[in-house]
C-alpha cells in the first residue's frame, strides 16, 4: 500500500515536471527574469559598454526633473493613445462589427478578412505600404488622388502631419482585433431578442441601442483597457514609418525609452523609463483580469489519476 | 413612439399585403446596399495600397514609377466587379452565375492584357537569382558586399519561424493539457499568474531581454531570438490550447483509462488527436507571427548573415527606396506571400481560436 502511494506521488511529480516544466523554465528565463533585471538595471549607471560601475538613483532624478523632452513625449503619447483608441480601436471596430454582422454572413466574413489583412502581413511591408501611400511627390498614392482628382497641391503627411499619419497607420491595424471580439459577442446574443424587438416595432438603431450595446458592455470595457495598454507599449509602426521623427515629433513614451537605450546607449536610463511602463502594464493586466471569465477558467478538473 | 402612433391610428380599411411586402423588401435591399457601399468604401484604403504594391513590383523601372498602369487596371477591374455583383444579385441559379462570372473574368483579363500587358515585366524580381542587385543599383562604393543573398534571409526566416512554432506547439499543448485536466497544489495561483503574464506587454521588456541575451551569449543568434519569441507569446498559446482541451469530453479519456491506458498514453493517443484543429490553428498563427517579427529581430540580430526577411526588406528599402521602387515592391511581395497564403488557406482554423471567454 505504501509503495503504491509513493509510486503515485513520484508519478505525480514526474508529470508535473514533464507537462509544466518547459513552460515554467521558459517563462522564468525570458519573462520573469527580465522584469527583475529591469528593476535592477534601472538603479545603475549602465551605459554603452553594458558594464555597471555603481548603483544610483540618478536615472529617476533625471526622469522627474531634468529630461525636458520627456514631458513633450508624454503629451504626444496621450494624444496618440486617446485618439487612436477612441476613433479606431474601439469606435471603428464597433462600427465594423455592427455592419459586418448585419449583412449576409459570407459578405461580412469577406470584409472582416480584408480588415485582418494588415494584421497578418509583416509589419515592414505594412509600413512600406504607408510610405508609398503618403509619398510626398506626385507618385504617392494619396497625392495621385489629391492632385488629379481634387486638384489640390500635393501634401506631405510624413513631415507636416506626422502624428496624424501614425494614428492612421496604427488605427487601420488596431480596429481589426476589436472587430473580431465584438463580432463574436454580437453573435452570442440570443436570436429571439432581435425578433422580439422587431415585433415590438423597434428600428435598427433602437435595436443597436437597447439590445446590442448593453450586451457589449463587458467586451467594450475589456477591449478599452487591452488596447490602451497595447497602444501605450507598441512603437513598431511608428519606428518603421517615421522613426519617431521628424525630430522627436512622433516619439511616444515607449519609443522614447527604446531610443534612449539603443540609439543613445543609455541602457540604465532606458530601463528606468521602461519600469514606468512595466508598472502600468501590471496594473492594467490586473484590471483586465477582473473582466475575464474566472469561473470558467478556473473550473476544477474531474479526473484525479496521474 | 412608433408603436404608440400605429396603435392610435384606426386600421386601414383594405390592407394590400402584397404592396406592403414589396415595400419591405425594397427597404431591406436599400439598407443592405447602403451597408455594402459603406463597407466597400472604408475597405478601399486597405485594398488599394496592396494592389499598388503589386502593380509597382511588376511595372516600375529604375528611376521611376508609372502611375497610369494602376488607374488603367482599376478602370477595368472596378466595372467588372460592379457588373458581377449586379449579375450575382439578379441571377438566382448558381450555374448561370458561374458562367457569367467566367465570361466576365475572361473579358477583364483580355482587356487588361491589351491595355497594360506590354508594361508588365519581371525584372524587379531579379533579386531572386542575382545576389548583389542592391550594390549594382547603388554602385559599390555605398554598400559594397553588404547584402546577403535573399535566400540566406529566407532560410533564416524559415528556420526561425519553424523552430519557434515547434517549441510553442510542444510546450503549449503540454502545459495546456496539464492545467486543463490535472489538479495540483497552486493551480489557481498558477493560472492567475499566467493570466497576468498573458495580459502583460512583453515589448516593455525589450531592454532587459537584450541584456540577458548578451550575458548568456545568445545575442545575435537565431536561437536566442527563437527562444524569446516563443516565450513572450507562450501564455497566450497555453490558454488557447487549454480552451481546446477543455472542449474535449472527459468520457473519452475516462474510457481510455478504463481500457488500461496510462494518463500519458491517454494524452498522446486519445486526447491529442481530438484537438487537431487547435494544433493547426496555433501552429499557423505562431508561424505567421514569427515570420513577420521586426522589432525583436532588429534589436537582437546584428550581423547580415543572421538577417531574416524583415531585416532584408528593411535594409533594401532603406538603401534604394528613392531610386528604385520596383525592387523594394518585389521584395515586399516575395516576403508577404507565404504569410498571406497561409492566412487565406488556414482561415477556417484561425477563426476557431478563442481565449478564456470574456465575461458577459
Amino acid at each position: 500500500m505504501t509503495s503504491f502511494a509513493t509510486a503515485q506521488i513520484r508519478r505525480r511529480r514526474a508529470n508535473f515536471a514533464l507537462f509544466l516544466g518547459p513552460t515554467a523554465i521558459l517563462l522564468l528565463l525570458f519573462f520573469i527574469a527580465p522584469v527583475v533585471v529591469d528593476v535592477g538595471v534601472a538603479f545603475t549607471d549602465m551605459g554603452r559598454t553594458l558594464s555597471v560601475s555603481s548603483f544610483t538613483l540618478e536615472n529617476f532624478e533625471r526622469m522627474l526633473t531634468r529630461d525636458s523632452r520627456l514631458l513633450a513625449s508624454l503629451g504626444i503619447t496621450a494624444v496618440f493613445v486617446i485618439t487612436t483608441l477612441c476613433i479606431f480601436n474601439v469606435g471603428f471596430a464597433l462600427l465594423l462589427a455592427l455592419v459586418t454582422t448585419s449583412v449576409s454572413a459570407r459578405v461580412g466574413a469577406f470584409f472582416r478578412a480584408i480588415w485582418l489583412l494588415p494584421r497578418m502581413s509583416p509589419s515592414v511591408v505594412y509600413a512600406l505600404l504607408w510610405l508609398w501611400v503618403v509619398d510626398p511627390n506626385e507618385r504617392g498614392l494619396l497625392n495621385q488622388i489629391v492632385v488629379h482628382v481634387l486638384g489640390l497641391p500635393p501634401i506631405d503627411l510624413r513631415n507636416n502631419h506626422p502624428l496624424l499619419l501614425v494614428i492612421l497607420a496604427n488605427g487601420f491595424i488596431g480596429a481589426s482585433l476589436g472587430m473580431l471580439i465584438f463580432t463574436s459577442a454580437i453573435r452570442s446574443i440570443p436570436e429571439h431578442l432581435f425578433h422580439a424587438a422587431r415585433a415590438d416595432g423597434a428600428g435598427s438603431l433602437a435595436i443597436v441601442r437597447h439590445i446590442v450595446l448593453p450586451a457589449l458592455r463587458w467586451p467594450i470595457s475589456y477591449m478599452t483597457i487591452h488596447q490602451t495598454l497595447s497602444l501605450l507599449v507598441t512603437f513598431e509602426y511608428i519606428l518603421l514609418i517615421t522613426a519617431g521623427g521628424p525630430f522627436y515629433d512622433t516619439t511616444v513614451f515607449s519609443l522614447f525609452a527604446y531610443r534612449r537605450a539603443f540609439e543613445n546607449g543609455q541602457y540604465a536610463y532606458g530601463a528606468a523609463l521602461s519600469l514606468v511602463l512595466v508598472i502600468i502594464g501590471v496594473v492594467a493586466a490586473l484590471a483586465m483580469w477582473r473582466l475575464m471569465n474566472m469561473k470558467e477558467l478556473l473550473q476544477p478538473p474531474r479526473i484525479e489519476v496521474h | 413612439m412608433a408603436t404608440a402612433d400605429t396603435l392610435a391610428k384606426p386600421p386601414a380599411p383594405a390592407l394590400n399585403w402584397q404592396t406592403l411586402a414589396q415595400g419591405g423588401k425594397r427597404r431591406r435591399s436599400a439598407s443592405q446596399s447602403t451597408l455594402l457601399a459603406f463597407l466597400v468604401i472604408v475597405s478601399l484604403p486597405i485594398i488599394l495600397p496592396y494592389f499598388w504594391m503589386v502593380v509597382i513590383s511588376f511595372t516600375a523601372r529604375t528611376g521611376g514609377i508609372s502611375t497610369d498602369v494602376l488607374w488603367t487596371a482599376c478602370a477595368v477591374i472596378v466595372p467588372a466587379v460592379l457588373l458581377y455583383s449586379v449579375i450575382h444579385a439578379s441571377l438566382p441559379s448558381p450555374r448561370l452565375r458561374l458562367v457569367a462570372g467566367a465570361v466576365l473574368l475572361a473579358i477583364a483579363c483580355a482587356l487588361l492584357i491589351a491595355l497594360i500587358g506590354d508594361r508588365l515585366h519581371f525584372d524587379n524580381y531579379r533579386f531572386l537569382w542575382r545576389a548583389n542587385v542592391v550594390e549594382e543599383i547603388r554602385s559599390k562604393a555605398t554598400a559594397g558586399g553588404q547584402f546577403p543573398s535573399v535566400w540566406t534571409a529566407f532560410r533564416n526566416s524559415l528556420v526561425l519561424a519553424l523552430s519557434q512554432t515547434v517549441i510553442i506547439i510542444t510546450v503549449a499543448s503540454l502545459a495546456g493539457y496539464y492545467i486543463s485536466r490535472f489538479a495540483f497544489r497552486g493551480r489557481e495561483a498558477f493560472l492567475q499568474g499566467m493570466l497576468v503574464l498573458h495580459a502583460f506587454p512583453a515589448m516593455t521588456l525589450i531592454i532587459p531581454i537584450f541584456l540577458i541575451l548578451y550575458w548568456v551569449g545568445l545575442l545575435d543568434t537565431i536561437v536566442g531570438v527563437m527562444l524569446v519569441l516563443a516565450t513572450i507569446e507562450l501564455p497566450f498559446y497555453v490558454f488557447v490550447m487549454k480552451g481546446f482541451f477543455d472542449s474535449v469530453p472527459w468520457d473519452i479519456e475516462m474510457s481510455a483509462m478504463t481500457d488500461g491506458a496510462t494518463r500519458r498514453q491517454a494524452f498522446r493517443l486519445v486526447v491529442l488527436p481530438q484537438v487537431r484543429v487547435g494544433l493547426i490553428a496555433v501552429s499557423v498563427f505562431a508561424f505567421i507571427r514569427a515570420w513577420e517579427e521586426y522589432i525583436f529581430v532588429r534589436t537582437f540580430l546584428i550581423e547580415n548573415k543572421n538577417w531574416v526577411m524583415s531585416l532584408y526588406l528593411f535594409w533594401v528599402a532603406d538603401d534604394i527606396m528613392g531610386v528604385d521602387y520596383g525592387i523594394v515592391a518585389a521584395v515586399s511581395v516575395f516576403y508577404v506571400l507565404p504569410s498571406l497564403l497561409l492566412y487565406v488557406f488556414c482561415q477556417k482554423y484561425l477563426t476557431q481560436m478563442t481565449i478564456g471567454g470574456i465575461k458577459g
